[in-house]
């Protein structure tokens, strides 16, 4: 009977060779999206996971009180903490404090010289951590002031071999911090792939301390990461209640900062934190694109179900021969379950196809490192979807199909029920419901980004850039932008601390005159820049002067922007004297306000200060058009004070679009799901048109023969369908409008939703259903009528 | 004694009226009759050949098949039972268009759950005593409406049954057609095989050993 079901079944597929292409192009494309998210989720949720101790390891947080009353959550704490939890925390089995250097330390062997990525971590780092060590003995490498542990890329890139590295020396130098010392490889460590961290070379943590100024070490200096693994067993949320206070009660704060420990491994997927308490981050996404994905597969399966009811008076004269002949409603349950399932896997073969070709480009987009192995537990995941998925698709139609008595199929006494119907339009509303969806998510998404990517700033972005202090470089600034300054090409160049797309510093507990209670504990932003930093960058000035031909660290002037001047309460700004980062300094100017992070945030009161200490970065303005040749002789200029140090600058307009790399790859994917769900909806409705059309054919034929016309035979088929993508529009607009605007929320500088805007997405979803239904319309509908009666 | 009806009644219900399809029917079959139904159209004929042969419930009554109460059984065994002995010729053959002369002879017997090689034999036997070796990979589209009923009846044969209920065996053929059909028809009987059709043509009904008459639902 098996083999039987299976003849029968191939002569189906070659009888209804549409049907079965709608089918397996519509099933092959959603299990290839559920494939592809799954291998990109379980990437996600394997993050970080790779740790043996990962069930007790922990980072510590700490709460501050912003200004507005808001608890803002940093994982930064001062390194007067690690021998604290060591020796007085009877859980803590062990803690490491790791500094991180940024990616500008100088690293110079005798042959090779370059700049990487560094951090200073304390002994038992490679105790807590599992990063795999290729060389030397987590108990002791980190354990002498001079040594270093280094990546397994960074030791093949300067000494090709690996087993030459060990016991090699190199310079080391951290501009800044005052890093400058001969360093022994002790070790090499391996990124795994599903680490969320990333860096070249580990120091050990006393040599931060070691070159770190003395006035920096106590417990109102916060610089450095906490990590610590829990003992066993150990009650969460007890043990943050009794760590509390372990900051506070060390120093003396107007505002108590409690900390508290949150699992490490959970910050990749849960690490943004709002008011202090934990707000979710990449998980997100992670639960976005699995709905998603499922939806599509969903879609799928839909069409699947409604193809198969739809023509299922074909069918049933099978269903009644086969029940006359004697069998059972199971067997043929079972037959038509067979035959699904058996899709389901001609699908699934596809989409392992599928996605074998689309994985290097998934790969890009998500910017990921997928592979694709079928082995295993992927092997044992495949079965299980496909044959989920085809015993979801099947179980409706086997049930329907098989529940009519033997005697009123073979004489024809089917008629199609009122929930039945019902329900398969019920099954195109909810398709077309999520396509709808879908649309207004890319169009909202996109239109947000392109408002990002456009709005004014403050600043110009663009024809900038900005590159590293490197060594060479560090005492001679003023020479190299002068002689920059002389390049053609070249509009201007300064220096500044970090970037224009983050101001990390910040301050609190300034005063100045006229200033009340409540404005005392005013978070401040700050920078320290060049004299030419608000010319270099286009910023607007509002009233008063510029840094211009002032010389640096000039400890009496500052300049603030609007929003400071304004939370201030600072009538005549020009010339108050006010108490900043420094006693007594002299308000020389305001400059309109620009933006410094990304737009989730809204400009916050910020002030410019003309020093050089902490500077990192020199920043110089192109003349647009000419950005090849000025770079290239850029280059060559920074060459001269930097001998074999590779020129690496980044275009300011680069960074910013940085900022929203994770809403461009939302973006980018939501588009092919929006496109790969309105296809597969329409490949659906497609197939039921031309099922409609057939079953109409006698009643099309009448209509014709008692003088409709050939129009309104087209329209009265159309619009059968084109109702209900209507009402999925007017159940769905409001949905996606309200989704919309909840995201929208949290930028602090949005578009606005115009109504305009969803009746162009209504408008194109019912354009598209009706170039889909309109030609088996047209079609159905200039046929001869004769044909179509003469059959009966 | 093959079969008997005791006042059997089906009915409908219609807008609060009871319309009766069968009313008080008695009937009893002896192995080896052949019986023809006859009766105008809406009289009942169909559905009191469904009634037999337990495709159709009814509401009142008694049905004994070998003894065996069929108004008293289960579905399953209710299946199992007309399954075992009871074959269906259809007017419109119903044939399945998608399976071959030799795979529609076949099925039957996957229900029965016979072996393989008994099933090849069997086939085998049926295609021989209809002579339609030759057709036995041709699909029903390809034979003429007279050699895809000889199928049928083939079909209906092929599980060895006690009983053979024909629906106007001979509706959709031509006379010539008809007349081998209902001379196959005698020549089962004449084997041991109980037959009971419906037909609307004196003519048929008289290859019968008796004629039974239907008016709205009641014997006449």
């Amino acid at each position: 009977m098996f083999k039987q079901n299976i003849v029968l079944y191939l002569r189906n597929i070659h009888k209804h060779k549409t049907t079965f292409l709608i089918n397996l192009v519509g099933l092959s494309s959603g299990l290839a999206c559920v494939l592809l998210v799954y291998l990109w989720v379980s990437d996600e949720l394997a993050m970080d996971k790779f740790h043996e101790h990962d069930e007790q390891l922990y980072q510590v947080r700490r709460n501050v009180v912003n200004g507005d009353g808001t608890l803002a959550t940093f994982t930064s704490n001062s390194s007067l903490m690690l021998p604290a939890l060591q020796q007085e925390v009877p859980e803590v089995e062990m803690a490491v404090a790791v500094y991180e250097f940024g990616n500008d330390a100088q690293l110079e062997t005798a042959e090779k010289k370059l700049s990487s990525l560094g951090i200073c971590a304390s002994e038992d780092f490679f105790n807590l951590f599992s990063y795999p060590l290729i060389k030397g003995n987590a108990k002791t490498i980190l354990s002498d002031v001079n040594s270093v542990v280094i990546s397994m890329e960074l030791a093949q890139n300067l000494f090709g071999e690996l087993s030459q590295a060990v016991g090699q020396t190199m310079v080391i130098k951290k501009n800044g911090l005052g890093i400058k010392d001969v360093f022994t490889i002790t070790g090499i460590f391996e990124i795994p792939k599903n680490s969320s961290e990333n860096f070249d070379f580990v120091l050990p943590f006393k040599t931060f301390l070691k070159f770190r100024n003395p006035s920096y070490i106590n417990w109102y200096s916060n610089s450095s990461s906490m990590y610590a693994l829990l003992a066993p067993n150990t009650n969460i949320s007890t043990f943050n209640q009794k760590m509390g206070d372990f900051v506070t009660k060390r120093a003396k704060f107007a505002y108590p900062e409690p900390v508290f420990f949150s699992r490490y491994s959970d910050n990749y997927l849960r690490g943004n934190y709002e008011n202090g308490k934990q707000t979710g981050g990449r998980i997100t996404y992670v639960i976005l694109f699995s709905i998603v994905a499922v939806f599509v597969l969903s879609i799928a399966c839909i069409n699947f179900m409604n193809l198969s009811t739809a023509r299922a008076t074909r069918r049933l004269k099978e269903v009644g021969v086969k029940k006359a002949i004697g069998a059972k409603r199971k067997s043929l349950v079972v037959q038509f379950l067979f035959e699904s399932v058996l899709l389901s896997f001609f699908s699934l073969a596809c989409a392992v196809l599928l996605v074998m070709l689309l994985l290097p480009w998934f790969n890009t987009v998500a910017s990921k490192e997928l592979a694709f192995a079928i082995e295993g537990k992927m092997l044992f995941t495949l079965f299980f979807v496909a044959l989920l998925t085809g015993l979801v698709a099947g179980s409706y139609p086997a049930l329907y199909l098989t529940k009519f008595s033997a005697v009123n199929v073979l004489k024809g006494k089917i008629n199609n029920s009122l929930g039945e119907l019902l329900a398969r339009k019920g099954l195109v509303i909810f398709q077309f419901s999520i396509s709808i969806l879908l649309i207004v998510a890319v169009g909202v998404i996109y239109m947000q980004l392109d408002y990002l990517q456009s709005k004014n700033l403050g600043y110009d972005k663009d024809n900038v850039i900005i590159f590293e202090i490197t060594d060479g470089l560090n005492d001679k600034i003023d020479v190299f932008l002068e002689q920059a300054k002389q390049l053609s090409g070249v509009t201007n160049a300064t220096y500044m601390q970090g970037g224009m797309t983050n101001f990390s510093n910040s301050s609190r507990g300034h005063s100045w005159p006229g200033q009340t209670e409540e404005s005392k504990n005013i978070t401040f932003r700050h920078a320290h820049v060049g004299p030419e930093f608000i010319e270099t960058m286009g910023i607007e000035l509002k009233e008063g002067r510029t840094y211009i031909n002032e010389k640096p660290n000039n400890e009496s002037k500052i300049i603030l922007n609007e929003t400071a001047v304004e939370v201030m309460g600072l009538e005549n700004p020009i010339g108050t004297v006010i108490n900043m980062r420094g006693p007594n300094r002299e308000v020389i100017g305001v400059v309109k306000d620009f933006n410094i992070q990304s737009l989730y945030n809204e400009i916050s009161p910020m002030a410019l200060l003309c020093r050089t200490e902490w500077i990192s970065n020199l920043v110089v303005k192109i003349k647009a058009g000419e950005e090849k040749n000025t770079i290239a002789s850029l280059e060559k200029l920074y060459n001269e004070f930097n001998p074999g140090l590779a020129f690496d600058f980044s275009f300011l307009d680069h960074q910013y679009q940085k900022l929203y790399q994770s809403e461009q790859r939302v973006s980018t994917l939501s588009k092919y799901f929006a496109a790969m769900a309105i296809i597969i909806s329409c490949l659906g409705l497609f197939g039921l048109a031309a099922f409609s059309a057939e079953r109409r054919r006698k009643e099309i034929g009448i209509r014709k023969v008692l003088g409709q016309t050939t129009s309104q035979v087209t329209f009265m088929l159309s619009s059968e369908f084109i109702k209900l993508v209507l009402i999925a529009i007017m159940f769905t607009l409001p949905v996606a409008y309200l989704l919309a605007s909840n995201w929208l929320s949290q930028f602090a500088y949005k578009i606005s939703l115009h109504a305009g805007y969803f009746l162009i997405t209504g408008v194109l979803a019912i354009a598209v259903a009706l170039l889909t239904v309109g030609s088996q319309a047209i079609n159905a509908a200039n046929k001869n009528p004769v044909h179509a009666l003469k059959d009966e | 004694m093959l079969l008997e009806l005791k006042n059997i009644f089906k009915w409908v219900n219609s807008g609060g009226q009871r319309i009766f399809l069968l009313k008080d029917i008695n009937l009893s079959v002896e192995e080896g009759e052949f019986i023809s139904i006859m009766g105008p159209s809406g009289s009942g004929k169909s559905t009191l050949l469904n009634v037999i042969g337990m495709l159709d419930q009814f509401n009142e009554g008694e049905y004994f098949f070998f003894d065996e109460s069929v108004h008293a059984l289960k579905e399953k065994h209710r299946s199992n039972l007309y399954k075992e002995y009871i074959g269906f010729v259809f007017q419109a053959y119903h044939l399945l268009d998608d399976l071959t002369v030799y795979e529609n002879l076949e099925m039957p017997l996957l229900y029965k759950k016979y072996k393989g090689a008994e099933r090849k034999a069997m086939v085998a036997d049926m295609l021989d005593r209809f002579n339609i070796v030759g057709k036995k990979d041709l699909f029903p589209a390809q034979l003429s409406g007279g050699q895809q009923q000889l199928v049928g009846v083939a079909r209906a044969l092929i599980g060895k049954p006690k009983l053979i209920l024909a629906d106007e065996p001979t509706g959709n053929l031509n006379s010539k057609q008809g007349e081998e059909i209902m001379e196959l028809f005698k020549q089962l009987n004449q084997e041991g095989v109980t037959i009971i059709q419906v037909t609307h043509s004196e003519k048929n009904a008289e290859y019968g050993s008796r004629i039974i008459n239907l008016l709205d639902g009641r014997k006449v």
